[in-house]
């Protein structure tokens, strides 16, 4: 069970489906690891359920009904197809969420080609694969104990611990958790000792490093 | 507990006289009643629609009835009334249609790599202990709905229904940004207080 989740706005929001596809992701990778969330979501849903009963019906056009049959096929006949859209046990990260984003990655988080950002962090880029604009999207991985730079945000990061886990100035964070940060912190996160810790980073603007650091603003594309 | 809960269900669904959607669904995936199809469209449809105009669709507002009502016609068999009640079910198919329809609208080249499906799943499990509790759930969130204050509930209702912004629905009510904000934030508070409590 994770100790940092979505707040009840994020929550909503991905409830009504009103937040953009990387924020979706960032929440739904959470959800993987937190019964409580999925709960909540599921209860917000039930919400969503109650006011389309008492929403006040509009008018449909009159023949809509029976051009909608005429498309429509027998049962018997689709089935077979949607047996092969069900995931495989194997794809589950539990029994009640499926991973959204195993499927898209070419292999497991283990052996992925990450790519060096200095000696003990790495990154694998998913800004073309999510590829909304104003985005950056990436799995980060820090080395067990290595430290990321201080910098601030411009905008609002959203970060997923997906394995191991690390501390900054607010906080120590382990697997599951849901980090939002926005321009307002400054932090320089820690990766734990024991274990490389891996997470998911949405980032709706670019990072920018402080103190010394500010020189590799303009070259280090760090997400 | 679970027998207490049971039978209090049963009594509420004795005297309920709404259809029983999910015998409706049933016998679409089983026989493709067109009867039964008929009837959860009639009811259905006009709300879907309306959401639909709520969110701005307009002109896609009849696609999206009919991308919703294909969905429910080709899946009524996966429908469980242990996850959820049907108004749920067809909420969520709604919610995730409109997204795949604003995604493929707005997409220019590229192509839309993970599914809408993948990012906001339904639930696919069955559990008979679930069941009893979220269909008491279901109840209890009308119910909650009924106690929030108006003024909050009016917030709410357009942001989650309209997908309007907090500026949006400040500049429609005519107040501050910072009151639309502590509405939301109450009437959030409220329901998950019940939602919990409920739990236990």
């Amino acid at each position: 069970m994770s100790g940092y989740h979505p707040d009840d706005m994020t929550l909503m929001n991905y409830a009504a489906g009103s937040c953009t596809i990387p924020e979706s992701l960032a929440v739904a990778m959470h959800l993987c690891f937190c019964h409580d969330c999925r709960q909540h979501v599921k209860n917000l849903n039930h919400l969503g359920g109650a006011l389309l009963e008492t929403i006040k019906p509009a008018s449909t056009d009159d023949d809509a009904f029976e051009s909608l049959m005429a498309s429509l096929e027998p049962h018997a006949q689709s089935e077979i197809a949607q047996v092969k859209m069900e995931p495989t046990p194997s794809e589950k990260i539990t029994q009640h969420f499926t991973n959204p984003l195993l499927r898209y990655l070419p292999t497991s988080l283990a052996d992925l080609p990450w790519q060096r950002q200095t000696k003990k962090i790495s990154k694998y880029d998913l800004t073309s694969l999510i590829n909304v604009k104003g985005f950056q999207v990436a799995l980060q991985k820090i080395n067990a104990g290595a430290k990321v730079p201080k910098h601030t945000h411009k905008g609002f990061e959203y970060t997923v611990i997906l394995s191991g886990g690390f501390s900054d100035e607010l906080g120590v964070y382990h697997e599951g958790d849901f980090i939002a940060r926005d321009a307002s912190h400054k932090h320089s996160p820690t990766a734990l000792q024991n274990e490389d810790c891996i997470c998911l980073t949405v980032l709706n603007a670019p990072l920018k490093f402080t103190g010394w650091y500010r020189v590799l603003n303009p070259f280090m594309a760090w997400h | 507990m679970t027998t207490k809960k049971a039978v209090s269900m049963n009594d509420s669904t004795a005297t309920n006289d709404a259809p029983d959607w999910g015998a409706l669904l049933a016998r679409v995936a089983e026989n493709d009643d067109k009867a039964a199809f008929r009837a959860i469209y009639q009811h259905f449809a006009p709300r879907i629609k309306a959401y639909a105009i709520n969110q701005g669709f307009s002109q896609h507002a009849e696609v999206l009835v009919q991308e919703v009502m294909t969905s429910v016609w080709r899946n009524a068999g996966k429908y469980s009334e242990s996850l959820a009640s049907v108004s749920t079910w067809i909420f969520t198919i709604t919610r995730n249609q409109r997204i795949d329809i604003l995604r493929k609208l707005n997409r220019t080249r590229a192509e839309i790599v993970i599914e809408t499906e993948e990012l906001w799943q339904i639930p696919t499990e069955d559990t008979t202990i679930c069941s009893i509790q979220n269909l008491s759930t279901e109840k209890f969130v009308k119910t909650a709905i009924d106690k929030l204050p108006e003024e909050q509930m009016i917030a709410l209702r357009k942001v989650y229904y309209e997908g309007k912004t907090h500026e949006e629905v400040a500049d429609e009510l005519n107040i501050p940004l910072g009151t639309v904000k502590g509405r939301l934030r109450l009437s959030l508070q409220k329901l998950r207080v019940m939602f919990e409590d409920k739990e236990i």
